[in-house]
């Protein structure tokens, strides 16, 4: 099995490096840019259920404060 | 996996060039041929793991040919340009406290009592092209894994970047080429990173850009560290175990270091994809732990660090240092991954591993060590008395290599070189208005504050940096760094460097002569004495005759200078394949300098301290403005380059060494880029205090104001001194025979520039501060 | 009497040798235990204080201090729960403060899930500098330092956030207890109201450290250790070096001591 992890700040708090990405992709010339937001990814393999990986986002991954989380089977 | 013969014998001469070619090996044909001779006197052909070996060790990287090799210069043959004009300086004046020099991984000279500072300056330009975060991250790793390879703790970093114009135009890139901003961003990143995770200051370096760097930046990074001298443990004998400790081997970093012996070509992210990788500092940082207690036990014989040509450098060079031959079994070296040939784990450069040589009976402690700190630590062969190279897969020996032939069979180098003057002219024009000249080139890329750059690194953890490189209440740029790195002393280092491009576009001799001028004058700034340099060459193909020739040129101005100055060369490195589709990277020395103070609260800072002082010019200030920042403002480059007068330099060096040793210098600042004008500058607006000076004071040839302001003269410094000390200050320069004058005052809150009485500048410190900040852009 | 003082440090602390350096100058007898050894043996009930220094513990992979609080609240959540509910002072400098966010300790003391978090600085990278410090609490760790103090940061992720929606609840019941210890401020004293670089990271309300209700756990992103000579003050070529470091640090020797 695979999951992948995708942890995101929550809306709402500051993300500097998508933040930052944005207004370096302007200064490259892509107007089209609105938003900018970044994230980690964990791709996690082995048998895992899925219970189990939404304890580890709660446990490790993710700061239930500043950060949500996305659970996606991949394989 | 078993290793490969590889057909040699029979091979005629342009075989043996696409055998090169095609295995990365970077050997000439002249290369080539004595491997032949010597494996047709042995009736067999080599295996691909003894051939990867030879290219290691005879690697430019490894050996550096072009130094130890014979050059023909104008007539002139000289046989090791090192040992003539370098290495020369060093045995002429042979210090008592220079402890180790050029045969280990960093040049140490003593300190205090037991302890010794060691100091190592590398650079790693080709990676940082093609992945710049992990090319400099890796580049830092790799130096203080020199330190640690002459046991020492490293307690302080430098670095000094030169990237093309940050405002390069994209549409002109080659093809393959980063952008310039792009790499900047990335190597300052990557540097940070990894000296802020291991906890080691970065203290001292430099920003510079040129369009020469846009196809091959320059990374120099440096570690200093502290050294026992009775924990300098090196004496293997045979019977000793080869324990490699650290990270894991894989295919990163498979030829490294034939990689930075070779030109950079448009496909070279493909080609070398594997030379470059990510470093893991966390790795380092348990490795230097447990390194350090092997050597406050005194466990260990030998170590070195596994750098360019991974095992088969180290294991190679080690046997030879102590005489003897290693056995080595590469299926005991921990992998990443499986699928490895012998060869590739032989040559691997993976990062954050080293290698120690440890006595049989102490090998038990020394592995419960590395427990300790999670290190793996695999015993992988030892030291035989037999001078021969025994290399096994299993039960099959890969290589039997003769090290007699290994460390004497290579080919002598020869190269020619020439070098005449390129046909410049100084410029003719209308002098600009002074106060707006100098609020331009205080704003140029090159004078420019750093401090975003600087402010990205840690450089106070260890609580050790007592002068950090922004310095005064208003982040001005200090001259060198001063480190106090025991607890029980007050004795502390000083750390500087001296480099300017510019100048070698004009005449890589008094470049040469400059930087060292420069690295000297910044760290006597700051209250450094008794100081040692260490030399790095960026240069583009030694096979080119006019690279070869300014080489040669930088190397004698070397020889002169320092051996003037008294200050031995401890270690250097050169890196001279620095070319890009763009062409050669214009030459670029580097000269670090370590010096030490007595007591660190004597140490002075470049701002301003106190209203009233007296501020004062030491030195002769010459029409010398041909490369000077002034002058490239303009969009010229000029001809008449900062010369040195090494008689006279001295004098001065020794008023501000005994001044700042009495007390008499409150701040002091050497006049570098930007000249006099914007050393003021930097001294007003870094401590708060305005000044008022009259130029024509100063000891100078006829020249203009402009001229006067901006001249690049070598040996000069601008000093506060305070209320009442000015006599014995005077008579201090007097009886040193330097040439001096009292300029003017500090006060209030702008610079004021007189000539003859006559207001030339009058800036508030906040424009010169804002122009001085708005230069580079993070 | 010299208390007895846990160092704790896990692969990538770094600034261990510099703060044992300074608890030994003012009397105290700290001992540098690594957290693997501290699991084994299960000893933390033998210290009169705890200092998790500051570092990059575990590279800051995942989040800064979220591997090493996991070890700690993991396999030693009980000692460790023990020890802040005893009253022991406990101080996390820098990565040690994130470690102790993580591991729930703070704000409100107990182990478990994080109540806030510090995350990447608003200007998106490494910031060293040195700041001044407001003193908003009497909590006894803080010693006698002054109203306004000065010490460096030095890090990438020390911007306090607190519950986005329920921000202004959290910091009221935070400002209640007075537990926000530290704040940004302007040389005169003035909150430095996020404005860069007075408060570097862009951090809520200017925290900079904050303590438990009892006052007994100090989390702060200031290095206090690199403040303990005057000599290493960016304006002590001036004369204007101060030490306030040492005087934080002696604080909670002190406290230390009497526990």
């Amino acid at each position: 099995m695979k999951w992948e992890v995708r942890v995101a700040y929550r809306r709402g708090v500051q993300d500097p490096e998508g933040e930052t990405t944005k207004s370096a992709l302007e200064m490259l010339g892509y107007g089209c840019v609105e938003e900018v937001r970044s994230a980690k990814l964990f791709i996690i393999e082995g048998e895992c259920t899925r219970e189990e990986v939404e304890q580890m986002c709660r446990r490790l991954l993710a700061n239930p404060v500043s950060q949500e989380y996305e659970i996606r089977r991949v394989e | 996996m078993p290793a490969e013969r590889v057909p040699l014998l029979d091979a005629d001469d342009e075989a043996l060039l696409r055998l090169s070619r095609q295995r990365q090996l970077a050997l000439s044909l002249e290369e080539m041929r004595a491997i032949q001779r010597h494996y047709r006197s042995l009736g067999r052909e080599p295996t691909d793991v003894e051939l990867e070996t030879f290219a290691q060790t005879w690697s430019e990287h490894c050996v550096h040919k072009t130094f130890r090799g014979v050059i023909e210069y104008e007539g002139e043959v000289i046989r090791s340009l090192l040992r003539s004009t370098i290495a020369r300086v060093t045995e002429e004046l042979s210090p008592d406290w220079c402890f180790s020099v050029f045969e280990d991984n960093a040049g140490i000279v003593d300190f205090e009592g037991d302890y010794a500072i060691a100091f190592k300056v590398e650079t790693h330009n080709h990676p940082s092209a093609i992945e710049p975060f992990g090319g400099a991250a890796t580049g830092v790793g790799g130096v203080i894994r020199d330190i640690l390879g002459v046991w020492g703790e490293p307690i302080a970093n430098t670095d000094v970047l030169c990237f093309g114009p940050l405002d390069y135009p994209y549409e002109r890139l080659p093809q393959g080429i980063k952008h310039p901003r792009f790499i900047f961003t990335h190597v300052v990143a990557g540097i940070g990173s990894y000296g802020n995770n291991m906890g080691i200051p970065t203290v001292n370096g430099a920003v510079l850009f040129d369009e020469s760097y846009v196809g091959n930046p320059l990374v120099y990074c440096g570690t200093l560290g502290l050294v026992k001298k009775s924990c300098y443990m090196r004496s293997a004998t045979p019977g000793d175990v080869l324990l490699l400790v650290g990270g894991r081997t894989g295919r990163d970093g498979i030829h490294g270091v034939t990689f930075a012996s070779t030109e950079l070509e448009e496909d070279a992210e493909e080609a070398f994809g594997t030379a470059v990788q990510i470093g893991d500092p966390i790795e380092e940082e348990k490795i230097k732990r447990a390194i350090l207690q092997v050597r406050d036990e005194r466990l260990g014989s030998a170590i070195t660090d596994l750098g360019g040509g991974g095992l088969s450098s180290a294991v190679g060079e080690q046997a030879h240092r102590f005489g003897c031959g290693a056995r080595v079994h590469l299926e005991r070296v921990p992998l990443k991954y499986a699928g490895m040939k012998p060869w590739e784990i032989w040559v691997s450069e993976s990062q954050e591993r080293m290698l120690l040589i440890v006595p049989r009976r102490n090998l038990e402690r020394v592995l419960e060590i590395f427990r300790e700190e999670e290190v793996e630590a695999s015993e992988i062969g030892e030291l035989i008395p037999e001078r021969v190279l025994r290399v096994y897969y299993g039960s099959e020996k890969v290589a039997e290599i003769d090290m007699d032939f290994l460390f004497g069979g290579l080919p002598e180098v020869r190269r020619k070189a020439e070098w005449a003057p390129p046909p410049l002219e100084e410029p003719e024009f209308e002098p600009p208005e002074p106060g707006e000249a100098l609020l331009r080139v205080l704003s140029m890329p090159n004078v420019a504050s750093k401090e975003e750059v600087i402010r990205t690194y840690d450089h106070e953890v260890k609580a050790q940096t007592v002068l950090k490189p922004l310095q005064g209440c208003f982040s001005g740029p200090g001259d060198a760094a001063v480190l106090k790195p025991l607890r029980h002393s007050w004795r502390g280092v000083a750390v500087s460097c001296g480099i300017n491009p510019e100048y070698g576009k004009i005449d890589p001799y008094w470049m040469a002569a400059s930087a060292i001028d420069e690295a000297v004058r910044n760290n006597l700034a700051v209250g450094g004495s008794r100081i040692a340099l260490l030399d790095n060459f960026c240069w583009g193909s030694p096979e080119k005759p006019r690279n070869l020739g300014a080489l040669v040129r930088a190397a004698k101005a070397c020889y002169d200078i320092a051996r003037a100055y008294g200050t031995p060369f401890i270690s250097g490195k050169d890196s001279l394949y620095n070319e890009s589709p763009m062409g050669s990277v214009t030459p670029t020395l580097l000269i670090s300098a370590v010096g030490i103070l007595e007591d660190v609260r004597r140490a002075v800072s470049m701002d301003f301290k106190e209203r009233g002082a007296s501020v004062y010019v030491l030195g002769m200030s010459r029409r010398e403005l041909g490369g000077s920042q002034y002058y490239r403002m303009l969009g010229f480059l000029g001809r008449s380059v900062p010369r040195v007068v090494p008689q006279e330099a001295r004098r001065t060096f020794r008023g501000v060494e005994e001044g700042i040793r009495r007390g008499l210098i409150r701040a002091c600042h050497d006049v570098s880029e930007g000249g006099v004008g914007v050393a003021l500058a930097e001294m007003c607006f870094s401590g708060g205090v305005g000044a008022e000076v009259e130029l024509s004071r100063m000891p100078a040839e006829s020249m203009r104001v402009d001229e006067l302001l901006f001249s690049e003269s070598n040996s000069r410094f601008i000093v506060e001194v305070a209320r009442g000390m000015e006599e014995e200050f005077e008579e201090l320069l007097r009886g040193c025979g330097a040439v001096f004058a009292r300029l003017g005052v500090t006060g209030g809150r702008e610079l004021v520039v007189r000539y003859e009485g006559r207001e030339v500048v009058s800036l508030e410190l906040e424009r010169l501060r804002e122009s001085w900040q708005s230069g580079v852009r993070v | 009497m010299s208390p007895r003082i846990l160092v704790l440090r896990g692969p990538g602390t770094n600034c261990d040798a510099e703060t044992v350096h300074a608890l030994r100058e003012l009397g105290a007898e700290p001992e540098l235990v690594h957290v693997r050894r501290l699991v084994r043996t299960r000893a933390l009930e033998a210290f009169e204080g705890l200092v998790i220094p500051g570092g990059f513990s575990y590279g800051d992979r995942i989040r800064s201090g979220a591997v090493l609080a996991r070890m700690l609240s993991h396999a030693l959540g009980r000692e460790l729960q023990r020890f802040v509910d005893e009253g022991k002072p406990v101080l996390g400098i820098c990565n040690g403060f994130q470690v102790l966010v993580e591991t729930g300790v703070l704000p409100f003391g107990q182990v478990g899930e994080p109540a806030l978090a510090l995350m990447k600085n608003a200007s998106a990278r490494f910031e060293a500098r040195w700041v001044h410090l407001l003193r908003c609490s009497d909590s006894e760790l803080l010693g006698e330092l002054p109203e306004v103090s000065e010490m460096p940061v030095a890090n990438a992720e020390g911007r306090v956030v607190l519950p986005p929606g329920r921000a202004q609840e959290v910091l009221d019941e935070l400002l209640q207890n007075s537990q926000v210890a530290l704040r940004y401020c302007t040389p005169s004293g003035e909150p430095a109201e996020g404005r860069y670089p007075a408060n570097p990271s862009g951090s809520f309300w200017d925290i900079a450290g904050l303590t438990t209700p009892n006052g007994r756990v100090l989390g702060m992103m200031p290095h206090p250790e690199r403040a303990f000579s005057a000599y290493l003050h960016p304006c002590w070529t001036s004369g204007r070096g101060t030490e306030h470091g040492r005087v934080l640090l002696q604080g909670f020797v002190r406290c230390a001591g009497r526990a």
